[in-house]
């Protein structure tokens, strides 16, 4: 079994795939740290609660780890991991599709009291105002849109994380557009 | 031509991005509980028949090759009954017939 014990340098990515194909925990344990960051910020732009981040970063690095062996070294790691954050993130949009338009009154009630007490203009008002929004698209919509406007992907890196064409991409991205401006405006004037 | 909308959207698109949740308290001790979570999926055993699917492939390459084995070997008999009586005997009959027999 080969095992990472304390060196002068770092190991590589690919070092420690390898130690973890081993059976080294410690490894992919290793990779894990390195990685987690990207991995929590995008599903921080998916999930409602820490709660559900955090279930969508478990589900990620387990579906990382039974599929370590089918990653193919030519590309960066990092790369891999965001594919597979990209399809948790869609499972867990399409996941609560059936829910969304169970919110408690209570709830509303509470936003509705928030947003006409609080200034207009202020970034957080700003940015509930794009979460509320954002939470009425359709999961692909929501998906595209969240990986072009908020991660700042190309079409490409979209393309490739998805499985979509550009040319899907690039449809899904203008209707989704519209939808949201649609709603922001309907927000906006109620 | 960008729109009114466009550019308040635009807005809004900005400080989502200037504004993200920070998570570093949530991703204190995460690599414990995921390889915890990890050790455990590896503990329990699978029951044989949520492993009998996976069997799938392999039964029907088997029910294939009987079916090719049958065929091959035990072909089916004739509907016609002097074909039937005849079977690999067609020398026999040939020559009988010949004969006048």
């Amino acid at each position: 079994m080969i095992t990472l014990t304390t060196t002068d340098h770092e190991p590589t990515d690919e070092n420690l795939v390898i130690a973890a194909l081993a059976g080294d925990d410690g490894a992919f344990s290793r990779l894990v740290g390195r990685h987690k960051r990207r991995v929590f910020r995008m599903a921080g732009r998916f999930a409602r609660d820490s709660d559900e981040q955090e279930d969508i970063c478990q589900e990620v690095f387990i579906k990382v780890y039974e599929k370590l062996a089918s990653f193919r070294r030519d590309a960066p790691l990092e790369n891999w991991i965001s594919r597979i954050a990209v399809r948790c993130c869609y499972d867990a949009l399409r996941s609560r599709k059936h829910e969304k338009n169970h919110t408690p009154l209570d709830d509303v009630a509470y936003e509705l009291h928030d947003h006409a007490a609080d200034a207009r203009n202020s970034a957080i008002e700003m940015r509930d105002l794009l979460n509320r929004a954002l939470a009425r698209l359709k999961p692909d919509e929501r998906l595209v849109i969240t990986l072009q406007e908020l991660e700042e992907y190309s079409v490409r890196e979209i393309a490739a994380s998805t499985g979509w064409s550009e040319a899907n991409v690039k449809v899904r991205a203008h209707r989704a557009r519209e939808v949201l401006k649609r709603i922001v405006e309907e927000i906006n004037g109620n | 031509m960008e729109t009114e909308s466009d550019k308040r959207l635009d807005r809004l698109f900005a400080a989502a991005r200037a504004g993200l949740t920070e998570s570093s308290a949530l991703e204190d001790h995460f690599e414990t509980r995921l390889m915890a979570r990890i050790r455990e999926r590896r503990s329990v055993q699978q029951p044989w028949y949520a492993l009998a699917w996976r069997m799938l492939p392999a039964y029907a390459g088997i029910v294939a090759i009987i079916v090719v084995c049958s065929i091959t070997f035990y072909p089916a008999r004739s509907a016609d009954m002097f074909a039937a009586l005849t079977g690999s005997q067609e020398d026999t009959v040939v020559i009988s017939y010949l004969a006048g027999e």
